[in-house]
């Protein structure tokens, strides 16, 4: 069963004073089915931001439609946006996007109390997600004082504590050491074995290879896609440094 | 590289920086120009027309002496926080390959174009409106204008020096930042320290007992005399405590408010409250800056204005008739020779006295000590300095047939008997009153007396003792030390042209003089003339008004700038923050609220403390204002309310102007 579907999304840019147009995405199609764990991968340009803002709610398409859990993202009024992308998506970012107002506990905390929920159920729905990252014990600290691995632990543990439908991780590697992404693609990899849909945007092959589904975007459509099947990540890491080097030369590709 | 370039590079980085350099420069003009108006209006030769321009003279040198201050503290904060803000910018030009001598270059390029543009500017502007505001003073003054253009040579080097000084230090205190600063340290300098504050107990601990201490002065000093020595411990100890109250007990209470679980994660407070925390720590001194200058404001023009509106009903309660004489050491002839100039000066412009009183007394001083009071002898002048003010009286012994004449009663009293009235705390319900070894029964408490206000000066604690005879106020005289031995006073209305009482009283000052001195008795005698005084008051008055009305715009400037600079800076570090509560799940209006929430705190934190430092000084600012005579409590909560009102509504057009400056950073 489909949890997303990308129905001809298209997006098209206008400079501010009129004139020059600029398409960042020209007709995407995919899908996603619930418990998949997908990377998207892509050049600088190839309108992976793009697509993941539209993804997000952040961002209309100009034409066609994305469909979450069969409600059409852009027909969800402005007024509930906000609440409907807290309920159903999670988000990872490169840069964390950790307030550091707030200890590492009370950053977890936010979609929840936006949400209102009590003190109580919060704590217990924060229990089993703290245990599993292994942040039991930074709760306490401000995110100036603990890694960038661990503070990335701590933005995905902010994901999962709505029980969202999606997870969108956009380059959730792309600040961390090889080490602390090998980790952080470890619990990734847990939590979708547990039954969490993840949609990952990225251009680290490492990562990519990690992934059950990876999908090229290049000029703005879906160029390539790879299944994962029985692979290892060894042979997944071949294939997808394949598919790049073709991308590169400007080869064309069809399966 | 020539010098040129480094000139345009400053050129550009102003007009780059032109949301923070713009601002200041303006308030370096105003500085430069409010200097010079007050410079000049104490050395303009046009006050030397007016009879006491020394008056108002030394007031406006007063001024002059807090604009210096100011401008010196100001400007140099000013300055050296909007270098904080450029670090990043120039530790770019530094590794961009800029030496550190050559951006120090660059920047006394800047200090030198800000420096000229301010100076030039701020005097062009201070001569062109000069004259101006010297109208505007006359005017309060109650003075005729004068003609002509004085262009003050001294006032111009003197704010040539002083801002000269002003710009040299900022320069160099820029100078010391750079050069103590590494390049990767100037690229960070934006986003250094956002570590959670500490709770300071010991700041608040201290704080709450300033600020306490200084309420509590305040509501409980009585005596006008205690008033005036206290005043300005109480200040200071404000003053403290707003600093530690914003520095320390926010910071506190905000984190109690986070312990309490229930409040903290609710939405509404949940960012307020943990975003409160961080700006208290950043924006905590500016804030209690903000507030101080505000009170300094609002007590300001406040008690001013109301001095000024009251300065009719100060005349009148200092002179509540037209002319008082009193004469000291005086015998009976000379008194009547006196009296005979008086009449001849009176009828020379057609004048006649009007409800006359005339009385004798005996003037002591004593100390209070319990319920007895002990005489003071002249040479006792070191022990009235030990005991402190509020310990000392002044005592009159009046005849009861001066007191029955004066007041129309027909009253008897036996030897030893008394009649008290006193403006001190009175006997509690006792009968006698023991003056040395002496023991006076007292008859009755007098609600009033025809004397008050017109013996002695209500700043002292006063008995008036109304004996039973002349004979007993004579041996009075005779057995203890007094202030000025037997006193002959009288006080009367005039009727007549009242265009001609003022120099009517000014002869008949001056003839009471000449007769005292002539006499070989040597008396001396004090001439009190309602119309005489009224100009040396309106003079004060009106040049007290004047500073107050002064000082608070270049407060309210002050304060305005600060406001603007915060909101700026705010913004700036707000912005991250709340693109990442949006991506977390908040919506736009959301968003909105939150900021509106705690930028409206934070900016109405300064004015409502400021409010509440005003109520509690009211008590104190009454008594310091019955030191100048005013007594009406009505007037001054009045101009208190008034004063607040206008300037909580200036405080809110600041904060709304500026804060579309904040809202279009962070969107």
């Amino acid at each position: 069963m489909s949890i997303l579907e990308v129905e001809h999304v298209q997006k098209v840019y206008t400079t501010r004073f009129g004139g020059n147009q600029v398409q960042a995405l020209a007709d995407v199609n995919f899908q996603v089915d619930a418990g998949e764990y997908v990377a998207i991968m892509g050049e600088s340009g190839s309108g992976k931001t793009t697509l993941l803002n539209i993804l997000a709610a952040l961002d209309k398409p100009t034409r066609g439609q994305v469909i979450l859990n069969g409600k059409v993202l852009s027909m969800i009024r402005e007024k509930e946006l906000s609440a409907y992308r807290r309920k159903n998506l999670g988000f990872v970012f490169q840069d964390f996007n950790l307030l550091d107002t707030f200890n590492i506990q009370d950053n977890i905390f936010l979609p929840l109390v936006l949400a209102g929920e009590s003190y109580e159920t919060m704590k217990s729905k924060l229990h089993p997600i703290a245990q599993q990252l292994r942040i039991e014990e930074i709760l306490r600290k401000f995110p100036y004082e603990v890694s960038g691995g661990q503070k990335q632990r701590v933005a995905v543990a902010r994901a999962l504590i709505t029980g969202p439908q999606l997870i969108l991780a956009d380059e959730p590697t792309g600040a961390l050491d090889s080490r602390a992404a090998g980790d952080l693609l470890t619990i990734f990899q847990e939590i979708n074995e547990n039954g969490q849909t993840i949609l990952m945007v990225t251009h680290s092959v490492m990562a990519a290879s990690r992934a059950k589904r990876v999908l090229f975007i290049k000029d703005g459509q879906v160029f390539h896609q790879i299944y994962r099947g029985e692979k290892s990540d060894e042979e997944m890491y071949g294939m997808i440094s394949d598919t790049l080097r073709i991308l590169a030369t400007g080869g064309d590709c069809y399966e | 590289m020539s010098k040129g370039f480094y000139f345009k590079l400053a050129l550009q980085n102003m007009k780059k920086n032109k949301r923070t350099c713009l601002p200041y420069l303006f308030t370096c003009v105003c500085s430069v120009m409010m200097y010079y108006f007050m410079s000049f209006l104490t050395l303009n030769p046009g006050m030397d027309k007016m009879p006491s321009g020394r008056n108002v003279r030394s007031i406006m040198g007063m001024g002059t002496a807090v604009i210096t201050i100011f401008s010196l503290v100001f400007l140099f904060y000013t300055n050296s926080f909007l270098m904080k803000r450029r670090k990043k910018e120039l530790g770019l030009y530094n590794i961009l390959g800029m030496e550190k001598k050559h951006i120090g270059l660059m920047l006394f390029c800047e200090t030198f174009i800000n420096g000229v543009v301010s100076l030039a500017l701020g005097l062009l502007l201070g001569i062109l409106g000069s004259k101006l505001i010297f109208l505007f003073l006359l005017k309060l003054l109650s003075f005729p204008a004068t003609l002509g253009f004085y262009v003050a040579g001294k006032s111009i080097v003197r704010a040539l020096t002083l801002f000269g000084v002003i710009f040299l230090l900022s320069y160099l205190n820029n100078l010391r930042q750079i050069h103590m600063a590494n390049p990767a340290e100037l690229l960070q300098g934006g986003n250094v320290g956002e570590k959670e504050p500490k709770t300071r107990w010991l700041l608040v601990i201290l704080g709450i007992f300033c600020l306490g201490g200084g309420y509590w002065i305040a509501v409980t000093t009585e005596s006008p005399m205690e008033a005036i020595s206290y005043f300005f411990v109480a200040v200071v100890l404000v003053m403290a405590g707003t600093y530690c109250l914003f520095v320390a007990v926010s910071v506190a209470a905000l984190k109690t408010l986070r312990k309490w679980k229930g409040f903290y994660y609710k939405t509404r407070h949940f960012t307020a409250v943990s975003g409160m925390i961080y700006r208290m720590k950043q924006n905590a001194v500016g804030l209690a800056n903000i507030c101080i200058l505000s009170t300094g404001v609002l007590l300001m023009i406040s008690t001013t204005v109301c001095l000024y509106i009251g300065r009719e009903e100060i005349i009148a309660g200092r002179y509540p008739q037209e002319v008082s004489i009193s004469a000291h050491h005086i015998e009976l002839e000379e008194w009547e020779e006196l009296q005979r100039a008086e009449e001849n000066v009176l009828q020379k412009w057609a004048l006649e006295q009007e409800n006359p009183l005339f009385w004798r007394n005996v003037q002591i001083a004593v100390i209070l000590q319990g319920e007895r009071m002990v005489s003071l002898s002249e040479d006792d002048e070191d022990k009235m300095l030990t005991v402190g003010m509020e310990k000392i009286a002044g005592v009159a012994f009046i005849p009861l047939e001066d007191y029955n004449a004066c007041m129309g009663e027909n009253r008897s009293l036996e030897p030893g008997q008394a009649l008290l009235f006193t403006n001190h705390k009175g006997l509690d319900g006792r009968k006698e009153l023991v003056i040395d070894e002496e023991q006076w029964e007292i008859v009755e408490e007098l609600p009033e007396i025809f004397a008050e206000n017109k013996v002695g000066d209500p700043m002292l604690n006063n008995y008036y003792v109304v004996v039973d005879s002349v004979e007993t106020m004579e041996r009075m005289a005779e057995e203890k030390p007094t202030l000025g031995g037997l006193t002959y006073q009288k006080s009367y209305d005039l009727s007549g042209d009242p265009k001609v009482f003022e120099q009517a009283e000014d002869e008949l000052s001056a003839r009471a003089a000449e007769l005292a001195s002539q006499s070989k008795q040597d008396y001396y005698v004090q001439v009190g003339a309602r119309e005489l005084n009224r100009r040396n008051f309106y003079q004060t008055y009106g040049g007290l008004f004047f500073l107050g009305i002064f000082l608070g715009l270049l407060f309210l400037m002050a304060t305005a700038l600060i406001i603007y600079y915060k909101q700026l800076s705010e913004g700036y570090e707000d912005r991250q923050r709340f693109e990442i509560m949006q991506k977390v799940g908040m919506s736009k209006r959301e968003v909105r609220r939150s900021i509106s929430s705690q930028i409206l705190i934070v900016f109405f934190l300064p004015l409502f403390t400021a409010m509440v430092h005003i109520g509690f000084a009211f008590p104190l600012m009454k008594r310091l204002l019955a030191l100048m005579n005013l007594y009406n409590v009505g007037l001054f909560a009045v101009c208190t309310l008034a004063t607040i009102g206008c300037f909580a509504l200036v405080y809110g057009v600041i904060y709304a102007l500026t804060a579309r400056t904040y809202y279009r950073i962070v969107n």
